[in-house]
C-alpha cells in the first residue's frame, strides 16, 4: 500500500471518530511528570497531541500484559473470566522499539512457534492473545531519540516496522502515515477519506527525518556475538563485581518492555476467590526461594547474572532474538545508575 | 475461547487419603476427575500443578502409574513453610482440589526399552519412580523391557514410602528390590547404608543399562559419582529435577536452568545434559 | 576537587596500611548530573572516586549485606569496610549500628561535611535532555542536546532534604574531611509538612491515596532506604500473608503505611525512597511527618547519638502509659 498524509490539525476530529467503535489508548501526562499510556476517556485538545513526547516511564506492555490479571474467579464453582469481552484496541503513539518488544513478547505467549518449529504442547496464553489479536498497532517513528537510546546497537531502528501495524512520521504540519500490515490496512481502508497520497516532496521529508534521527543516536554497544561470549562466561569473575551496585529492586524489571517474569497468586475473600498473575522480578531474593529454604539464586550476583544471561544468552536460544530493545529506561530510572551499557562493556 | 485456557485448572475430588509415614508429613492423594479424564494422559516422570482454591498452586510429581485407570495419585510432603502443602494436609476425602497439567518431558520409554534398567530413589524423590516402576512391572509392558533393579533409600524403616507396593515387589521375581536405611534399626531385614555406598555394594552393571536417579541433591550428586565410576555414560544417567514453579509452562521465568525451563524442558534431564547446562541449581 | 583529592588519599592510605578491605564511594555517573557508587578493593583503583555536587545517594545501604550472618561461614573473619559520609548517611550508620546490623570495629567511616547536594530534576527543562554539565564554584552549567547552555545557582538546585539538613557533618566518624558544622546555612522548616498539616484528616487521605494509586510494587524505596533491612519484608510474607502482592490500591496503601510506620523513630529523612520511586510519589512527605512527630512527641531525632535508645523500642519505668501496649 503506498504511503499516506493526514494534516495534524485534523487528528482530533480523527480520534473523535476512532473512539465510537475503538478504545484509544494515548501517551499522555500524569501528575507525576512523566508520560503514560492511558485510555482516551474524553476527547481533550491537550490530550490529542500524542506526538509531544519523549517515551513513556513504563513501557507500554501492561496493555497487554497488565500488571494484575484475573485468571479466573472461585467460589463454589470455578468461572474463568472470559476475555471475549476485549474491545478493539489502537495503541497510538508507541514507539517503535516499544512495539518491537510487543513482538518479541508475542514469540512468549502468543506463538506457537519457537525458532520456527511447532511446540508441543503449545501454550498460549489466551488473555495476552486476545488482547493482541483485538488491537492495532500505530507507532511514530522517533525524531528526537533520547541520550540513552540505543536501539540501533541491537538491530533497532527510530522507523522501525517491526511489531507496528502503521507507522507514522511526524513531518512538521502533516504525518506521514505508512501500512505495514493487514491489520494496519483494514484500519486505514475504513478511514480512507481522511488522508491522501503521500507527494515526492512528503516522501523527500521522511528520508531527511530518518537521517535526522539516526545521526542524533550516540549511545551504542557491541552486542556482535555477545550469546557466544556469554555462553562460555557463566563462571567468569566479573559477575561478582557487576552486581555489587544493585539495590535489587525492581524498577529495570518492571519498566523494560521485555520483561515478562510473573508471580500467580490466590486470593480470597469471605467465600469468594480469585487466582491472579500478576508481574514478579527476578531481581527480587524470594523470587527462586524453595519452600525447603533453598535458594539457588541466592545473592545479588546469581540474580544479576540471570538477567543479564536470560536477555543476551537464554532468549537467543529459546527465541532467536536478544531481549532488549534498546528503550533505556533501565538505564534513566536506576536508582544507583547502573548502566546496562556498562555492563556489556565489562563483558566484553 | 479460541484456544485452552492453560490456566484453568481441571477439578478433581479426593477419593483417599493414605499417611505414607511416622512423621506423618507425607500423604498420598487418590484424585478422580469430576470431568472429563480424558484429556489428562500423562507418562511417567511427568508432574502436575495442584491446585488448592485460595492457597495456590504446587507442582508435585504424578505417582500413579499411566496403566492405572479411573484415578491418579500425587504424594505430597508438607513444609512448614509452605502453604499450598499445608493446605492440602489439611483436606479430607471428598474436598475438592484442581489439577492442572501434565508437564513436563517425563522419562524416556523409549529410550529404556530393551534396556536394563537401575532404579535410585532417596527418601520422598521416589514418587514418580515408583510410577515408573509400576509402568513396567505391568503386563502389558514388562517384557519390553530388561532387567530391573530398584534401590530404595530412606533414614529409617518409618520414612519408607510405598511399603504396600515394596512388600509386593519383595515377591517378585521380575525385579531385584533393594531397601536400605541410614543407620541399623531392630528388626530391620534390609540393608543399611547411605544410597551411594550401596549402590557401590550392589554394582550394577552399565552394559545396556539406563540409571534413573531421584532424591535429594546431595543424594544424587553422590550417586552419579558412583555410577560413573562403575562405567554408566553420562548420556544413560538420568535424573529429575526440582525447582520452585509457578506457571508451569515455561512462561513466568522462574524455574529455568540455562535457557532450560525445569517445568517444560524437564524436571527429567540425563546427566550430560546437565552437564552442559549452568551450575545454577 | 581538595575534598576528592582529600578522599583519595585518605583512602589509598588506607589500603596501604592493609586497614580495610573493601571500601564504598561515590565516582562518576554515566548519565550527565549523577553520581553513581563503586566498591574499590585496591589502591590502584582510587581514581575512580570522585566528590561532587551530585553524590547525593546514601551509601549506608549497601552496608548490612557485608555482614550478613552466613552460617556456613561461622568462622569467616568479617571484612573490614571504608565508607565516605556525608551527615544523612553518618545518621544513617549509627542507626544501623545500633540495631546491631554492622559492627563499629569494622568500619572506617570518612566524614564529609556536606554543604547540600543538587536534585537534578529541579532543573525542569520540558523534557530537552542533558548531555553535559559543569561544576563552577557555586554555579552549574548546563548544555542541553541543542547544544544550549544554561547557568544555574547551586542554591537553587539543592535536594529538598537538604534544604532543611540539620546534621551536615556526621556525628560518627574516624577521619573527617573539611571542618565541623552544624548546618545552619540553610535552615529552613519543613515547608511541605507545614503545608500538609494544615489539611484536613480526609484531604491528607485523599493526597495519599493519590500519591500512592502511582505506585508499581517495585519496592525501590525499601531497597533504598538503609534501614529496611529485613531478610523477608512484611510485604512479602506468605506466612501469614499481610497483604497481596499484586497492585490493588489497598494492598499498595497498607505497603506503604506499614513501610512508614516501620521507619518511624528510625528514619532520618536522608530522601534515598523518595529518590529512588521511578514514579515521582511524594513519599517524604510521610516520612518527614514521622520524623517531625517523634521529634515533638519523644524528643528524639535518629541517628544523632550513638547511646540514646530509640523511643519506639524501649519502655521506661517513667513513661506515662502502664504498659507497653497501652495506646
Amino acid at each position: 500500500m503506498e504511503e499516506l498524509v493526514i494534516r495534524k490539525v485534523k487528528i482530533p476530529d480523527l480520534i473523535q471518530e476512532l473512539i465510537k467503535t475503538y478504545k484509544v489508548f494515548l501517551p499522555t501526562k500524569t501528575n507525576g511528570d512523566y508520560f503514560h499510556f492511558n485510555e482516551l476517556q474524553t476527547v481533550n485538545e491537550e490530550l490529542l497531541s500524542f506526538w509531544d513526547y519523549r517515551n513513556t516511564k513504563i513501557s507500554p506492555k501492561e496493555i497487554f500484559f497488565p500488571q494484575t490479571e484475573i485468571l479466573f474467579s472461585f467460589a463454589e464453582k470455578m468461572e474463568s473470566l472470559g476475555s471475549n469481552r476485549q474491545l478493539l484496541t489502537i495503541i497510538l503513539g508507541i514507539r517503535p522499539c516499544d512495539a518491537r518488544a510487543i513482538s518479541f513478547l508475542d514469540k512468549v505467549f502468543a506463538e506457537p512457534l519457537r525458532n520456527g518449529e511447532p511446540q508441543t504442547p503449545s501454550y498460549i496464553d489466551p488473555y495476552y492473545l486476545e488482547r493482541r489479536q483485538k488491537s492495532t498497532i500505530v507507532s511514530l517513528a522517533c525524531s528526537n531519540p533520547q541520550i540513552t537510546c540505543f536501539c540501533t546497537s541491537l538491530n533497532g531502528k527510530p522507523d522501525g516496522e517491526e511489531g507496528s501495524d502503521i507507522i507514522l512520521y511526524d513531518l512538521g504540519e502533516e504525518f506521514l502515515v505508512k501500512v505495514i500490515s493487514k491489520t494496519g490496512e483494514k484500519l486505514i481502508d475504513s478511514f480512507a477519506k481522511w488522508f491522501k497520497k503521500a507527494t515526492k516532496s512528503h516522501i523527500a521529508k521522511k528520508n531527511k527525518f530518518i537521517d535526522f534521527s539516526l545521526k542524533r543516536i550516540h549511545s551504542t554497544i557491541d552486542c556482535h556475538n555477545i550469546k557466544e561470549k556469554l555462553d562460555e562466561s557463566f563462571n567468569a569473575t566479573f559477575w561478582g563485581k557487576i552486581h555489587l551496585k544493585c539495590l535489587g529492586c525492581g524498577i529495570c524489571t518492571y519498566l523494560c518492555p521485555t520483561c515478562y517474569c510473573f508471580d500467580i497468586t490466590d486470593e480470597v475473600r469471605n467465600k469468594q476467590g480469585k487466582r491472579m498473575r500478576c508481574w514478579d522480578s527476578c531481581m527480587f531474593s524470594l523470587f527462586t526461594l524453595h519452600a525447603s529454604g533453598h535458594n539457588p539464586r541466592l545473592t545479588y550476583k546469581e540474580r544479576m547474572r540471570q538477567r543479564i544471561m536470560h536477555k543476551f544468552n537464554y532468549c537467543p536460544v529459546n527465541f532467536n532474538g536478544i531481549f532488549c530493545v534498546g528503550c533505556g529506561r533501565c538505564i534513566r530510572n536506576c536508582p544507583v545508575n547502573l548502566d546496562l551499557r556498562e555492563i556489556i562493556k565489562d563483558i566484553r | 475461547m479460541a484456544h485452552d485456557n492453560p490456566y484453568l485448572p481441571l477439578p478433581a475430588t479426593i477419593k483417599k487419603i493414605t499417611i505414607e509415614n511416622e512423621a506423618r508429613d507425607l500423604k498420598t492423594f487418590d484424585l478422580v476427575f469430576d470431568n472429563d479424564s480424558q484429556r489428562f494422559r500423562y507418562t511417567c516422570g511427568q508432574f502436575a500443578m495442584i491446585s488448592v482454591l485460595g492457597a495456590g498452586e504446587a507442582p508435585i510429581g504424578i505417582a500413579s502409574s499411566p496403566m492405572n485407570d479411573g484415578f491418579i495419585q500425587f504424594t505430597v510432603k508438607k513444609y512448614k513453610t509452605g502453604i499450598v502443602t499445608t493446605a492440602l494436609h489439611n483436606l479430607y476425602e471428598g474436598d475438592k482440589i484442581g489439577i492442572r497439567g501434565p508437564y513436563g518431558n517425563g522419562f524416556p520409554m523409549k529410550d529404556f526399552e530393551g534396556k536394563n534398567l537401575v532404579i535410585i530413589g532417596g527418601g520422598f524423590a521416589l514418587t514418580t519412580l515408583r510410577s515408573l516402576t509400576k509402568y513396567i512391572l505391568h503386563e502389558n509392558n514388562r517384557s519390553r523391557y530388561g532387567n530391573l533393579t530398584v534401590l530404595v533409600a530412606a533414614r529409617n524403616p518409618g520414612e519408607m514410602l510405598y511399603k504396600y507396593d515394596l512388600e509386593e515387589w519383595l515377591k517378585r521375581k521380575d525385579l531385584k528390590l533393594i531397601q536400605t536405611i541410614d543407620q541399623d534399626v531392630k528388626g530391620w531385614t534390609g540393608k543399611v547404608g547411605l544410597a551411594p555406598s550401596v549402590l557401590k555394594e550392589i554394582s550394577p552393571s552399565p552394559e545396556n543399562a539406563y540409571a534413573i536417579v531421584c532424591g535429594p541433591t546431595i543424594m544424587i550428586k553422590f550417586c552419579i559419582f558412583v555410577l560413573l565410576e562403575l562405567g554408566f555414560p553420562t548420556k544413560r544417567i538420568i535424573s529429575s529435577l526440582e525447582m520452585r514453579m509457578k506457571c508451569g509452562i515455561g512462561k513466568c521465568g522462574r524455574c529455568n536452568i540455562g535457557p532450560k525451563y525445569v517445568c517444560k524442558d524437564g524436571p527429567v534431564f540425563s546427566h550430560e545434559q546437565l552437564q552442559g547446562l549452568p551450575d545454577e541449581y | 576537587m581538595e575534598v576528592e583529592r582529600q578522599i583519595r588519599e585518605t583512602v589509598k592510605k588506607l589500603f596501604d596500611e592493609s586497614k580495610i578491605d573493601v571500601f564504598i564511594g561515590y565516582s562518576e555517573g554515566t548519565l550527565p548530573l549523577k553520581s553513581t557508587t563503586c566498591f574499590i578493593t585496591e589502591s590502584a583503583n582510587i581514581e575512580k572516586l570522585v566528590w561532587n555536587s551530585y553524590c547525593l545517594n546514601n551509601l549506608a545501604v549497601y552496608l548490612p549485606r557485608f555482614f550478613v550472618y552466613d552460617p556456613r561461614k561461622k568462622d569467616a573473619t568479617l571484612p573490614r569496610v571504608g565508607i565516605v559520609a556525608k551527615g544523612c548517611d553518618g545518621r544513617s550508620l549509627v542507626g544501623l549500628i545500633k540495631e546491631h546490623q554492622i559492627p563499629r570495629e569494622n568500619l572506617y567511616i570518612i566524614g564529609i561535611s556536606c554543604d547540600g547536594m543538587l536534585d537534578v530534576t529541579k532543573i525542569k527543562n520540558a523534557g530537552i535532555e542533558i548531555i553535559e554539565s559543569k561544576e563552577k564554584q557555586d554555579k552549574i552549567i548546563v548544555i542541553d542536546e541543542n547544544r544550549k547552555a544554561m547557568q544555574f545557582e547551586k542554591k537553587d538546585l539543592l535536594a529538598d532534604v537538604c534544604l532543611s539538613c540539620q546534621y551536615s557533618t556526621p556525628t560518627v566518624y574516624d577521619t573527617l574531611i573539611g571542618e565541623e558544622t552544624q548546618n545552619t546555612k540553610h535552615k529552613i522548616q519543613n515547608i511541605p509538612v507545614a503545608e500538609f498539616e494544615k489539611k484536613s484528616v480526609q484531604e491528607r487521605w485523599e493526597y495519599f491515596k493519590e500519591q500512592i494509586s502511582k505506585c508499581i510494587r517495585c519496592y525501590a524505596c525499601r531497597q533504598a532506604c538503609p534501614n529496611c533491612y529485613c531478610k523477608v519484608c512484611f510485604a512479602e510474607q506468605t506466612k501469614p500473608r499481610w497483604i497481596g502482592i499484586t497492585n490493588n490500591i489497598s494492598d499498595l496503601m497498607f505497603y506503604q503505611i506499614g513501610r512508614v510506620f516501620h521507619q518511624a523513630g528510625r528514619c532520618i529523612d536522608c530522601g534515598a525512597c523518595v529518590r529512588a520511586c521511578p514514579m515521582n510519589i511524594d513519599l517524604r512527605i510521610f516520612t518527614s511527618k514521622t520524623v517531625k512527630d517523634i521529634k515533638e512527641f519523644f524528643e528524639y531525632e535518629a541517628g544523632v547519638s550513638l547511646e540514646e535508645a530509640p523511643p519506639l523500642a524501649i519502655f521506661k519505668q517513667e513513661d506515662p502509659e502502664e504498659f507497653i501496649t497501652e495506646p
